[in-house]
């Protein structure tokens, strides 16, 4: 039997898996890489290590037993957006790559908001406007570093197109990467040269654009050998993580929506529309060539919770989070919806989508004498959900939603999963497959190789095992702590920055 | 007379501890608490009062109970000067060998292992100065060691060693488990790979590794395989492995030199490693990069 091996390159780890022909999980192999702070706005990663750990995990899976059994007939690759590698000329990275959480490019971002070019770029590439888009990141070098560096710089390219560089020596990005770029034209699939000009470069210091089911790459000899591979099996592109997760969630026609709770978090919805927002608060990226994924990215997700847990969890258990948090999750169930009147807003990070305002900070506000400690765990997972829902409010002013997929490693523990329903009043669907990106990436290539006539056919396949139900009486109460939550977002931001000059 | 020379005992048969003091101070002294290098592997208990010091340009309070580790080249005192009301006492061991340069041996009289040491030493290195919060059982071991050097009974030299070892070890523990508690594993392990990057060349144990994270090495090995995919060595050698490819393409440097500096014992132990990776030698690989 044939085997699909997908290879989805996040931000802490790789993540190797193997899927049967009808895109079940047969097995998986993982590696994990740091990321650096060298100052505190930098967010950086060695591009050798990653790439090391891609090998790592690829020859484990596929020298393993399993392969014996299943013959691996296609690579796809999958990625995480917003990563900037510049390399020379011999295709050596000359620095290490600044990856999506990096902030370094502030100041040149809010420079840009809210003047014309800021509009016209948005509309033209959909990436909002903030130092995660390489755009930003691109235009910082350029400004920051002297001019005879900056010139040595053949090319900037992703991680993602490092790692396949590496694998075959070609230089070439999918069009959904590129299109979380912010300088990448999501209406012609072109790059875009108002942005290329903002930034500095010519669009032959960027990779060529190929759709994302381009397979003409071809694996050095060392590495079919290294990964005991046949030189028939395919190399397919890929896509970006975010909108393989929403093929992986079945989600690529209009109706349905994702929400993602991982560390951070999004809110996704696809169409063959790019949903055009004149505040700028939504991204619009390219799945396919008829596709846009578009949605909001939060990024106070678990990992405010997990903050949570260190400060506040019980003491005494070493080293281990999981259990912790699921401790605290039981004390949370016992409060009824609404944590007693307390709200908490999770802006610990700052926040991308809605507010786009990195100096929002976290507060819990409405706390009485008789709150105790699980009042304040159920007010943390709550406030972190109500954040979710000021992204889908808005999105709804845009499409209709009737059904949610949740998936990544808070989403789907029952009570986020309830408290979600519970709030934006809808049935929550949990699917078969764990990790929606991974199996995006297995749908990708088994509509390329004929399995499927096309993607909406493979996004079908994907099943719900769970689901939750709204209860209505906390749907009613949740709704009116959505609208103080939302009128204290915007009402604080001016204190916000007053806190963050303190800080 | 400037108190910082008020040795309580005269400390000829213990060579190796440079000062043993217990001070009290009844009314606050000007002038006599400067900013200043004082030497030695030092420890600092404070016994009474408050105290606000600079220690290596950081500002901390410090209040009884608190413990403060400085390795010889560290400065510490008050940034007015001044000598607050209170009592602290301190021990101050001088070491056979150890300098930002040079590995910890601590001399003769110690009956922990030269590895052990060694390890120490990079974990002074590379987390001292450092403040343990209210840590009174060093408190009470350094009183201990006090009255062991008073009453001068029946073998107290040994007694005394003894208690400096015990000293050490429970400090190291400490500092591993201070450093993890309520942290979750993976910040545990991105510190972990800090120190290994800092010093790639050292030939790590997994014991070593372990000790870093305040686990015993069973745990640790399962830990770090269910966290990041690999086992502690193999994971050491992916981040050497990644230097080595830097190197090679960046610099100049032989071989050899590559592999000595990423932590292999030989060039063609780094050679068969790399292939076995990378599916290239360096060679091939260097070349690779430079077309």
């Amino acid at each position: 039997m044939d085997c699909i091996v997908t290879i989805d390159i996040g931000t802490t780890k790789v993540k190797v898996s193997a899927f049967d022909q009808a895109a079940n999980l047969i097995g998986w192999r993982q590696g994990t890489y740091p990321t650096f702070h060298p100052q505190p706005n930098y967010s950086e990663q060695d591009p050798e290590q990653i790439f090391l750990t891609v090998l790592y995990a690829l020859k484990s899976l596929l020298n393993d037993e399993l392969t014996k059994k299943h013959k691996p007939v296609a690579l796809v690759f999958g990625a995480s957006m917003h990563s900037v590698l510049p390399i020379d000329k011999q295709g050596v990275p000359l620095r290490n790559a600044v990856i999506w959480a990096d902030n370094r490019g502030r100041d040149e971002a809010n420079a840009l908001k809210n003047s014309d070019e800021c509009r016209l770029i948005y509309e033209q590439t959909g990436t909002p406007v903030h130092p995660m888009s390489p755009l930003i990141k691109i235009r910082w070098f350029r400004t920051h570093t002297p001019a005879t560096w900056f010139e040595k710089v053949y090319k900037f390219i992703s991680i993602k197109e490092y790692i396949i560089y590496q694998l075959t020596g070609q230089l070439v990005v999918d069009q959904s990467i590129a299109s979380s770029t912010g300088l990448f034209n999501i209406h012609t699939h072109q790059w875009e040269e108002r942005a290329l000009n903002y930034a500095g470069i010519q669009p032959h210091q960027l990779s060529e654009l190929v759709p994302i089911d381009y397979s003409e790459l071809k694996l050095k000899k060392e590495y079919v050998r290294l990964f005991r591979l046949t030189s028939a099996a395919k190399l397919i592109i890929g896509a970006s993580d975010g909108c393989f997760a929403t093929l992986g969630a079945g989600v690529v026609t209009e109706g349905d929506a994702t929400i993602t709770i991982g560390s951070s978090g999004a809110m996704r919805v696809a169409g063959k529309q790019v949903i055009k927002d004149p505040k700028q608060r939504f991204f619009n990226y390219l799945l396919n060539e008829g596709t846009y994924i578009s949605g909001g990215p939060t990024n106070n997700g678990g990992v405010v919770f997990e903050w949570f847990v260190q400060q506040f969890g019980a003491s005494g258990i070493h080293l281990d989070l999981e259990y912790t948090v699921n401790q605290l999750l039981i004390e949370a169930e016992r409060v009824p919806a609404g944590a007693g009147g307390m709200l908490f807003l999770p802006y610990l990070l700052g926040e991308r989508a809605p507010l786009w305002n990195a100096n929002a900070r976290g507060a819990y506000i409405g706390v009485n004498i008789t709150h105790e400690r699980r009042h304040f765990i159920r007010a943390t997972v709550e406030g972190i959900i109500y954040e979710m829902h000021s992204i889908g409010k808005l999105l709804q002013q845009y499409r209709s939603i009737q059904n949610l997929y949740i998936n990544g490693t808070y989403a789907t523990l029952p009570l986020f999963a309830q408290v979600l329903s519970d709030v934006f009043g809808k049935k929550v669907y949990v699917n078969d497959k764990h990790d929606s990106a991974s199996a995006g990436a297995a749908l990708l290539a088994l509509t390329h190789l004929g399995v499927y006539p096309d993607l909406e056919a493979a996004a079908k396949t994907i099943r719900s095992v769970e689901s939750y139900q709204p209860n209505p009486v906390n749907h009613e109460r949740y709704a009116r702590f959505t609208e103080i939550f939302d009128r204290l977002s915007q009402k604080l931001a001016e204190d916000f920055d007053a806190l963050v000059a303190l800080q | 007379m400037s108190l910082l020379n008020w040795p309580i005992f005269s400390m000829t048969e213990f060579r190796h501890i440079k000062e043993l003091i217990r001070l009290k101070n009844p009314t606050v002294r000007l002038d006599e608490w400067p900013v200043r290098v004082r030497g030695g592997l030092q420890i600092v208990c404070i016994l009474e009062g408050k105290f606000e010091w600079l220690i290596e340009h950081q500002r901390h309070v410090l209040y009884p109970n608190d413990v403060v580790v400085l390795c010889p080249w560290h400065g510490y005192g008050s940034p007015t000067n001044t000598l607050e009301i209170g009592s602290l006492a301190w021990l101050t061991i001088e070491p056979a060998s150890f300098e930002p340069s040079k590995e910890l041996f601590l001399g003769e009289w110690s009956a922990i292992a030269e590895a052990e040491q060694k390890l120490m030493g990079r974990l002074f290195m590379t987390q001292a100065p450092m403040v343990l919060n209210n840590f009174k059982w060093v408190c009470d071991l350094l009183q201990r060691i006090e009255t062991e050097v008073k009453q001068a009974e029946f073998a107290y030299q040994t007694r005394v060693n003894q208690l400096l070892d015990e000293l050490l070890v429970t400090i190291v523990r400490q500092l591993s488990q201070q450093q993890n508690q309520r942290r979750d594993f993976p910040q545990a392990f991105a510190q972990l790979e800090q120190l290994l990057r800092n010093s790639l060349d050292h030939p790590w144990t997994v014991e070593e590794m372990a000790a870093v994270v305040g686990l015993g090495s069973t745990a640790f090995t399962e830990k770090v395989k269910s966290f990041s995919g690999f086992s502690p060595l193999n994971y050491l050698i992916n981040i050497r492995i990644a230097e080595a490819m830097k190197q090679l393409r960046q610099t100049a440097k032989s071989l050899t030199d590559i592999a000595l500096d990423t932590g292999f014992y030989s060039s063609q132990h780094f050679s068969t490693t790399f292939k076995k990776l990378t599916g290239y030698t360096p060679g091939q690989f260097r070349k690779r990069g430079t077309q």
